[in-house]
């Protein structure tokens, strides 16, 4: 049987296409749990808890990010429910004092500066603009991180720079690179 | 089926194609350039809570208020209060990160050995502590560590006896002084500037020379017969003020002539009891080779070597530095062992030059030391098994009691001495009365220096640069560039370079050492004379020879 030449040149280009387009995206990503499966949307229904509750401002305007345990343990001191991640959260970080070490899905890189203030605040953008429906999640994805580059996912994703000076021109703002890049 | 080479080369072939469809090239490319961004080496900002904090700086004796802007506990920008810092003010921070920053010492061989050396002293024989930066709260305290020893001496090198109201006048001849570039409190110095009449004689011209209102090029040794000459012109220019680096006797004495607004040096108060402790010594007054045991507090400079190694016994001397900086002493002690630094010590700060009140303010501490460092004071007060107690606090509580001054306007007497101490540990200053500033009584005569000899073959006359007060950064920048001379480097007529080039390696000789520089050949430079960057090198060499040659490697 003879196959034809072309035939080698397409097979080559199916495997390429096949292993750039489904393994190399798998093979990219290192997946990590985060070290509670924290409840959003339990948090929001049942306490009645706001984003600003738990991920606040300081005095001085700078944002606080991801809460410390002494938040947490304000209200967690003793289970409040029944739930297991709950137990296991009072076990192991409340009781002892450890922080939990939360894998931040949007943190960016040391060179950028953003101040959530000026966009929460005075721009009124909802948190889900950036973060998507997060607040409303029954669990926490894991973080998956770029092998290469050590960024998140969900940075490289939707939080690029083109990104934001997209929703900048569309707004009608234009600045200059210190205002990111001081 | 067959598989031939161009079959295999169709694949290879159709797989790169494919590939080129694929997000995978592209995104190595990204990532592999973001990678980039974030390899070892690259300064991580520091994150946290942004904090102000207030400090004083003491790189100088201007002791300028500071702002620090701190994220979490780091201090990440400085700047002043009221008024600006001076480059060195400003990346103060830098400090304690400095490469030569010196972290760790023998310091428990370093204590054993003085207590060996101490307890065999022989009976002209002296333990002496050389204080680079007197007047301090912790000077009093070696002072009275010293004051129980035998033979305990405290050294300090001479300072200018006075200070001057430079707002009190409107004519100022400086003898050399570098008036507008490290000289007393900068900002007070710039302030009061468009108010007088700036008159400089020096030799070479310096930035100061650049913005004073006159420029005299004068022959070294010969500015205070210049000063006398000029006597006249300047009591009707007045009132005037002479001004030299030491405010030596003699202009004192045209001072005094021209009726200066010059006082005695304020100094804040002490408690009573401070004032058994030992005397204050002039390193040239004590005997040669009578020192068994040195140890140097390099807080506030450098002072030549080879003025102080003549007066150490012959045999095994014991010195000890303590020095934030392996750049000073450590070339000559036995032990050098480290110190905190500025913003990380928590010290008293005495007035500059030009401050007529006296003063007590804190430099306080912005970051923690590292854990191997040494409290010189405390290691001394060890060593003679005297317990210091807390100084600051007792200087603060007998100011306290006086009731004199103000602390941020705010009169002493009403203040509780929790609250007046709590103010001071904020950086406040307490200011003493403003009228009590005593004036400095009849200078006495003095004789006319005679002139020095010139010794035969060193043709060049010295001229120090004033030392700099630079962080990690401007060291940097300084060597890089033609701002100023850098350590090391010397300045020279071409008509004095004797054939050697510009940029090339020589020899700077004294009659006390030889140091190796780099040539500069300065049109600028008159020629006989020999301009020298300062480094402690340069200060061995050049502190007590006015003279010098320069020869080829």
């Amino acid at each position: 049987m003879t196959v034809p030449g072309k035939s080698f040149f397409f097979a080559g280009a199916l495997v390429a296409l096949s292993a750039g387009w489904i393994a190399f995206p798998r093979a990219l990503y290192r997946s990590q749990p985060q070290p509670v499966n924290f409840n959003h949307k339990i948090h929001a229904d049942k306490a009645g808890a706001k984003c600003e509750d738990c991920h606040a401002f300081r005095d001085d305007g700078t944002y606080a990010g991801l809460p410390a345990l002494d938040k947490c343990s304000g209200c967690h001191s003793a289970a409040m429910g029944t739930t297991a991640e709950e137990k296991n959260f009072i076990e192991r970080y409340v009781t002892p004092g450890r922080e939990p070490q939360w894998l931040s899905y949007a943190r960016q890189p040391e060179n950028v500066y953003f101040s959530h203030i000026t966009h929460v605040k005075l721009a009124s953008i909802g948190c889900e603009k950036c973060h998507g429906a997060e607040g409303a999640s029954a669990s926490l994805r894991p973080f998956q991180q770029d092998r290469i580059s050590g960024y998140s996912r969900d940075v490289m994703a939707e939080m690029k720079m083109d990104d934001c000076v997209s929703c900048h021109r569309r707004q009608g703002l234009e600045h200059s690179c210190l205002d990111c890049h001081k | 089926m067959t598989t031939t080479r161009r079959n295999v080369f169709k694949f290879m072939g159709g797989s790169a194609a494919g590939a080129l469809l694929t997000p995978a090239p592209w995104r190595i490319v990204t990532d592999s350039a973001l990678w980039s961004e974030n390899w070892p080496g690259i300064p991580r900002p520091a994150r946290g809570e942004i904090r102000t904090r207030f400090t004083n700086c003491s790189l100088c004796a201007a002791g300028c208020p500071v702002r620090a802007r701190c994220v979490g506990a780091q201090p990440v920008s400085l700047a002043g209060v009221g008024a600006g810092l001076c480059p060195a003010g400003v990346a103060g921070h830098h400090f304690p990160y400095h490469p030569s920053r010196l972290k760790e010492g023998p310091v428990k061989e370093a204590a054993a050995a003085a207590a060996a050396a101490i307890s065999r002293l022989g009976p002209n024989e002296l333990v002496a502590v050389l204080d680079l930066r007197p007047g301090r709260t912790v000077s009093w305290t070696y002072r009275r560590a010293l004051s129980m020893l035998r033979n305990g001496v405290y050294l300090a090198p001479p300072q200018p006896p006075v200070a001057v109201d430079l707002a009190r006048v409107k004519t100022v001849l400086s003898l050399g002084v570098p008036l507008l570039e490290s000289w007393g409190t900068p900002a007070s110095v710039l302030a009061a500037r468009a108010r007088f009449r700036l008159i400089q004689a020096e030799p070479v011209q310096s930035r100061t020379a650049i913005l004073a209102d006159t420029w005299i090029p004068t022959e070294p040794g010969r500015e205070l017969a210049l000063a006398s000459s000029m006597l006249a012109g300047l009591r009707e220019d007045g009132p005037a003020l002479i001004l030299d680096p030491a405010m030596s006797p003699a202009v004192l004495e045209l001072n005094h002539e021209l009726g200066a607004p010059v006082f005695l040096r304020p100094e804040a108060p002490i408690p009573a009891a401070w004032r058994k402790a030992a005397p204050v010594a002039d390193l040239s007054a004590i005997p040669d080779r009578s020192v068994r045991v040195l140890l140097i507090d390099e807080a506030g400079g450098y002072f030549a070597w080879p003025a102080i190694e003549k007066k150490l016994v012959r045999d095994n001397p014991l010195v000890i530095a303590f020095a934030w900086s392996r750049e000073g002493y450590g070339r000559h002690v036995k032990y050098a062992l480290p110190t905190a630094v500025y913003p990380e010590t928590m010290d008293d700060l005495p007035g500059a030059i030009d401050s007529v009140t006296a003063a007590f303010r804190l430099s306080v501490p912005l970051l923690a030391p590292p854990p191997g460092v040494v409290d010189p004071a405390a290691f001394l007060a060890h060593l003679v098994g005297f317990d210091p107690g807390d100084p600051l606090r007792e200087r603060a509580n007998a100011i306290h009691q006086l009731g004199r001054g103000a602390i941020q306007s705010k009169p002493v007497k009403e203040m509780t001495a929790d609250a007046f101490w709590s103010s001071l540990t904020a950086a406040a200053p307490w200011l003493d009365a403003a009228d009590r500033a005593p004036r400095l009584p009849n200078a006495p005569t003095t004789p006319p220096l005679e002139p020095s000899l010139q010794p035969a073959g060193l043709p060049l006359t010295v001229v120090l640069t004033p030392a700099p007060r630079s962080s990690p950064l401007l060291s940097k920048i300084y060597a890089e560039s033609n701002l100023r001379l850098a350590p090391r480097q010397a300045a020279l007529h071409p008509s004095s370079a004797a054939g050697l080039a510009d940029r090339s390696r020589a020899m700077l000789q004294t009659l006390d050492a030889s140091v190796e520089i780099q040539l500069v050949l300065d049109p600028a430079i008159p020629p006989g004379m020999v301009q020298v960057g300062w480094s402690p090198a340069i200060l061995d060499a050049c502190a007590t020879s006015a003279r010098a040659k320069v020869v080829p490697l």
